[in-house]
């Protein structure tokens, strides 16, 4: 059995760990498989609504703003890994940003799959179609 | 059991500097596209990986599996069966 998750990014990228936590966690659920019973799997797929969107901003200075590590990393990783990675148009409308001000993919690291623009009802869809939805 | 390390692997997947869970995962991901049985070498320098989560995903999927530990890497050969 495959049991689905969709960790919903509203935070913002800094100034909070909730959105570095949620991809930290993301990315640790594809690996639970080991001991869980044979056979079963656990997919999950990361959807930035909200102020979330501003974590895909691409070129981000956190380390000269803050001391610490970009999200990018942790995105270019989720890609890596083939989640499914989805960010609201709507969103990223208010804040007047295009597929070019994002990080869409994680090419450079050997990364096969881009994220996702998507409309807001495709990204509810998402949530009604999941079995654990956790918002970060 | 087939000596594994002793034939030429199919593709080498390079995760050293990597932590757990990623060199399961791409280990994961690189058994997926090689076809069966065919061998995955793997360089690992996370001992997590390496000797616990990496053997046991092989062994779960019933996968040969050959662990070799050098100074401060492992290489592991897994055969897709």
């Amino acid at each position: 059995m495959t049991k689905k998750l969709l960790f919903v990014v509203r935070a913002l990228p800094y100034k909070t760990e909730a959105s570095r936590l949620a991809l930290t966690h993301a990315i640790a659920s594809q690996s639970v498989e080991i001991y869980l019973e044979d056979g079963d799997l656990v997919e999950a797929t990361i959807a930035f609504i909200g102020d979330g969107v501003l974590n895909c901003h691409k070129d981000q200075q956190a380390m000269k703003h803050y001391g610490i590590t970009p999200i990018e990393g942790h995105m270019k990783n989720t890609l890596l890994l083939d989640m499914k990675v989805m960010i609201c148009k709507e969103d990223l409308d208010e804040f007047g940003l295009t597929e070019a001000d994002l990080l869409m993919d994680a090419d450079d690291i050997g990364g096969e799959v881009k994220a996702q623009i998507v409309p807001f009802g495709e990204i509810a869809k998402e949530m009604e179609s999941v079995d654990h939805l956790l918002f970060c | 059991m087939a000596d594994l390390k002793s034939q030429t692997p199919t593709q080498t997947l390079d995760v050293l500097g990597r932590v757990c869970p990623y060199p399961l995962v791409l280990t994961k991901k690189a058994l997926e596209k090689i076809p069966s049985g065919g061998i995955l070498k793997i360089l690992c320098d996370a001992p997590a990986s390496a000797e616990d989560s990496v053997p046991r995903f092989a062994q779960d999927k019933g996968y040969p599996i050959e662990v070799v530990k050098l100074e401060n890497s492992w290489e592991l050969y897994i055969q897709k069966t």
